[in-house]
């Protein structure tokens, strides 16, 4: 037995050496990578032949390089892009990616970029920016500052995402109401809560069944992630705060607070606990899967929601498709009362923290950077939001047009955009917001007042034409009257990874969403002893220590931003 | 020496207890029992032959090279597996050595930051985790218990069926689910127990309930619904290996048992049941290691916020706060203390099997 224990262990020590061995050479062949990346100086033309960058987007999809708008995009920079996305919306792929110190060519990570610069994944993007990036500094300006990472290392490492010069011209993540019921009861004024729980009531009252099935007043999808879409984030809107993640900010001296620890909260779950009492809440609301509830919503029974308007994309579009457009919703300015002010055209500036990176043991870094720049130029900003010309807009009287059936499939094809690239290299790119326009003075987004009101459906027209309004928008406070935020929004900070805020938001954040999950269907002569249970369960976590660290890296970040770092 | 073979002990029919047994109980005007008894009982694992025939001899006889030269072309055989198993076993133990570290990736093993024990205080200092422990060890061994004693039920009736085509038939259909994705299988049951889903009118029409239950609702069910769903899909596929062992029986015992006037019944409980009984002990043992192993999927796609306390099995956990959360060190420490849990729980479980006998794995 000793002699064979003893050629085990024998061949485990080999096993390690040559284990070890692997390792380190690993390394060294990292660092020769980094080596040769200056092998072009100064500008580099387009390659002769297209060079094929990979890129991986946290919010990409199935897709391929190859639609008319993505050719276009080859020509001009010489770059085909291979398209990765995660599957199943993992949150380990980035922390695989840095394990394996695999990267592909340009990265869009989110709120993971943080892992890549520590991991020293991604490159400084400084030099090539003051160097060759024309079309970036003329996009960003004075913004540009608002792309550097750290109080503690300034640098720019990413570009993107966000557009620069955003005015919405729609809201989204409100609650929303089927515009049937604002027709069937005479356009009641909906602000508050009360208001709301009224109108669905009454609707309910006088059509208990839709198709045959029973109606469901208002339903929320809370068995995943997406609770903090529907279940999290409403509350927060209704409290007349604007989002920011799991944070509430006071903007002006960087005070950050774990959003759930606000009284205005509290008020809102204690209403969604009544609503459930009251059974105007579906009691499926927590288990339902996302199939089921956009079934649901498909099927129009479903009178309201409390949702951000891409997760209902394909209800709305089913819901036209069978030709109930009177049952797609409509987004409301409801608050918690008359005293509180909606936040839902809040001007964040451009938000940025999250953008496409480009990795260290990329091939071509320079050219990876060129094409980042073309795609700020205007040139390439309206390839990618009007498509090209004479296929898919046109030009009437010196303005852009899209044809007719280019914008009802943009409006209720949801592949279109996909097939044909028009709108698909908007996000996460650079981009450019709703309110710039180009050399001539146009728009260069195809969502205008005048497109947004084009694509809205006739019944959406007859509603909005009883209330004397536009617009949706025009029924919420406007952007000038609320205050514009200096830290963008709290969810883009990229935060250290497996630092405390990490740790103890993840552990906070499982308690919340079980504890209010259960408090909001409780009894309601329970609701409170069970807030406050989940109070001190916080406190246990470490919440306080929470927001003091978040609370600093607020300030940081409004520091960074004003631009006295360099 | 035997605790390091891993080889289960070729079980003859002379050493079989239940054989001595019947053939005391069997009268002696039947014909005795012939040549068959060479025949092993049970499906034995892992066996190579070479161990059951091996011929006694002591250490130092014969020469080391000797020996290798005797037996060149099993040690040729085995091989491959003995280099797959230090591969992809041994060798990656040595990554146990973050857990002892702040790792970080792409940094040279040298200049890592050593930390101690520090990982696994953190681990223990967490009310978390404790809580995923006992999730995970609540719902390993209620589907312990109930997926081995469902499987061996089902085999008990397979195998006392007459009709033999329905017999193969069920059998088949049987291990279907076996093969549907977990991804499936949890969409199947969150539709069945929905509110207005066929449980709860079933329930309703026949009386039972008057108000819908929201099994997904209920957290002190979730442990429940997860076994249900485990059973309805492991028990076709458990039993067929109890259903082979069961078919390993020899026809005489129960010929024996009938001339002495034993019903169905006494038949199962006297011959079938404890000639199975080496392969019930061996199954058991096996799965007693891997009770802490239970996966995470059933978890993460029955589960939901409202039952996320009683979900949160320590595989989701180390998902979310190791690696989801760039820890990898911490991680690593989650997985050695599993690792170490099913060292101690397989062989609190070989001692056991050990003491009251046989059909233990080493």
């Amino acid at each position: 037995m000793k002699k064979r224990l003893l050629v085990l262990w024998l061949l485990l020590v080999a096993g390690l050496l040559v284990f070890t061995a692997c390792g380190s050479d690993d390394g060294t062949v990292d660092s020769d990578n980094g080596g040769d990346s200056d092998t072009t100086e100064g500008q580099t033309e387009k390659p002769d032949e297209p060079v094929t960058l990979t890129f991986y987007s946290e919010d990409g999809s199935e897709k391929t390089f190859d639609d008319p708008v993505a050719q276009k995009i080859t020509e001009a920079t010489g770059v085909i892009l291979e398209m990765d996305y995660p599957v199943g919306g993992s949150d380990e792929t980035i922390p695989l990616m840095i394990g394996s110190g695999d990267y592909p060519d340009l990265i869009f990570a989110k709120g993971d970029l943080g892992m890549l610069i520590d991991a020293g994944g991604v490159i400084k993007l400084d030099d090539l920016i003051e160097e060759r990036g024309d079309n970036l500094k003329a996009m960003y300006g004075d913004q540009l500052d608002r792309l550097r990472n750290s109080i503690d290392d300034p640098s720019i490492y990413q570009v993107g995402t966000y557009g620069v010069h955003d005015q919405p011209l729609e809201t989204s993540g409100t609650f929303q109401i089927q515009l049937d019921v604002l027709r069937e009861l005479g356009y009641p004024e909906i602000t508050t809560l009360e208001e709301f729980e009224d109108a669905l009531t009454q609707y309910v009252e006088k059509y208990p069944e839709i198709n045959g099935e029973k109606t469901l007043p208002l339903s929320l999808l809370g068995s995943d992630w997406r609770w903090l879409i529907t279940v999290g984030n409403p509350a927060g809107f209704a409290g007349g705060f604007p989002d920011d993640g799991q944070w509430s900010v006071d903007t002006n001296t960087g005070e950050t607070v774990y959003k759930f620890l606000e009284p205005e909260y509290r008020e809102y779950f204690k209403w969604l606990n009544g609503m459930n009492a009251k059974g105007l809440l579906d009691p499926e609301s927590f288990t339902h899967t996302y199939d089921t509830y956009i079934s649901k919503l498909s099927s129009g029974r479903v009178l309201s929601v409390a949702d951000q308007d891409w997760n209902i994309t394909d209800a709305r579009y089913a819901l036209i498709d069978a030709g109930m457009e009177e049952r797609t919703f409509a987004p409301l300015p409801v608050t918690l009362g008359e005293e509180y002010v909606h936040q839902g055209l809040k001007d964040y500036g451009f938000a940025g923290g999250w953008g496409i990176a480009i990795s260290s043991t990329c091939e071509y870094p320079e050219l990876a950077f060129d094409f980042l720049d073309w795609m700020a130029s205007e040139e390439a900003q309206i390839l990618i939001n009007w498509g090209i010309e004479g296929e898919h807009y046109e030009i009437v009287d010196g303005e852009r047009v899209l044809f007719e059936e280019v914008r009802n499939s943009l409006n209720t094809d949801a592949d279109y955009s996909k097939e044909s690239g028009v709108g698909y290299y908007i996000y996460p790119f650079p981009n450019w917001g709703t309110a710039a326009v180009d050399s001539n003075g146009q728009s260069i987004t195809v969502n205008t007042r005048e497109q947004v009101i084009e694509n809205q459906l006739d019944v959406e027209k007859e509603v909005l034409d009883e209330y004397g309004m536009e617009l949706w928008i025009d029924w919420f406070p406007q952007q000038d009257e609320l205050e514009q935020s200096n830290h963008g929004a709290a969810y883009n900070f990229s935060i250290p990874a497996g630092s405390d805020i990490q740790v103890i938001q993840q552990r906070a954040d499982d308690i919340t969403e079980t504890r209010i999950t259960q408090a909001v269907l409780a009894d309601p002569s329970e609701f409170d002893d069970l807030w406050d249970a989940m109070l001190v369960e916080l406190e246990e976590a470490g919440v306080d220590k929470l927001n003091e660290e978040m609370t600093g890296l607020t300030q940081d970040i409004l520091k960074l931003w004003s631009g006295e770092v360099e | 020496m035997k605790a390091f073979t891993y080889i289960i002990k070729v079980t003859k029919l002379e050493r079989n207890p239940v054989y001595k047994r019947e053939r005391e109980k069997m009268s002696d005007n039947l014909a005795p029992v012939s040549q068959q008894v060479g025949r092993p009982v049970a499906p034995t694992i892992g066996q190579t032959g070479k161990k059951g025939n091996k011929p006694q001899y002591s250490p130092g006889e014969k020469s080391f090279w000797k020996k290798v030269k005797n037996q060149k072309a099993l040690i040729f055989m085995s091989l491959p597996f003995v280099i797959w198993l230090i591969i992809f076993r041994y060798v990656p133990v040595f990554g146990w050595t973050m857990a002892f570290q702040d790792y970080k990736p792409q940094t040279p093993f040298f200049e890592q930051e050593w930390v101690g024990f520090k990982h696994f205080r953190d681990l223990f200092n967490e009310q978390t985790f404790y809580r995923a422990l006992e999730n995970t060890l609540g719902m390993g061994i209620l589907g312990l218990i109930f997926g081995t004693l469902a499987a061996i039920l089902f085999a008990l009736l397979l195998n006392e069926m007459r009709f033999n085509k329905f017999k193969k038939f069920t059998q088949t259909v049987s291990y279907l689910p076996h093969f549907v994705s977990w991804v499936i299988v949890a969409n199947i049951v969150i539709t069945m127990l929905s509110i207005s889903g066929p449980v709860n009118n079933l329930l309703m029409s026949i009386g039972i309930i008057d108000n819908p239950i929201n099994f997904m609702a209920r957290p002190n069910m979730f442990w429940g619904v997860v076994t249900a769903a485990e059973v309805w899909k492991s028990t076709g596929w458990n039993a067929i290996i109890y259903f082979a062992a069961m078919a390993g029986i020899d026809p005489q015992l129960y010929e024996a048992a009938k001339v002495d006037g034993a019903s169905r019944w006494r038949q199962m409980w006297h011959i079938t049941l404890p000639s199975i009984r080496p392969v019930i002990i061996v199954l058991l043992i096996l799965n007693i290691g891997n009770l802490i192993n239970i996966g995470f999927e059933k978890q993460m796609l029955l589960g939901n916020n409202i039952v996320s306390e009683r979900a949160l099995v320590i595989d989701l956990y180390a998902l979310n706060y190791g690696i989801g959360m760039f820890r990898y060190s911490f991680g690593t420490a989650i997985g050695i203390f599993k690792s170490v849990i099913s060292v101690v729980l397989i062989l609190i479980a070989n001692t056991f099997a050990r003491k009251i006998g046989e059909g233990r794995v080493f």
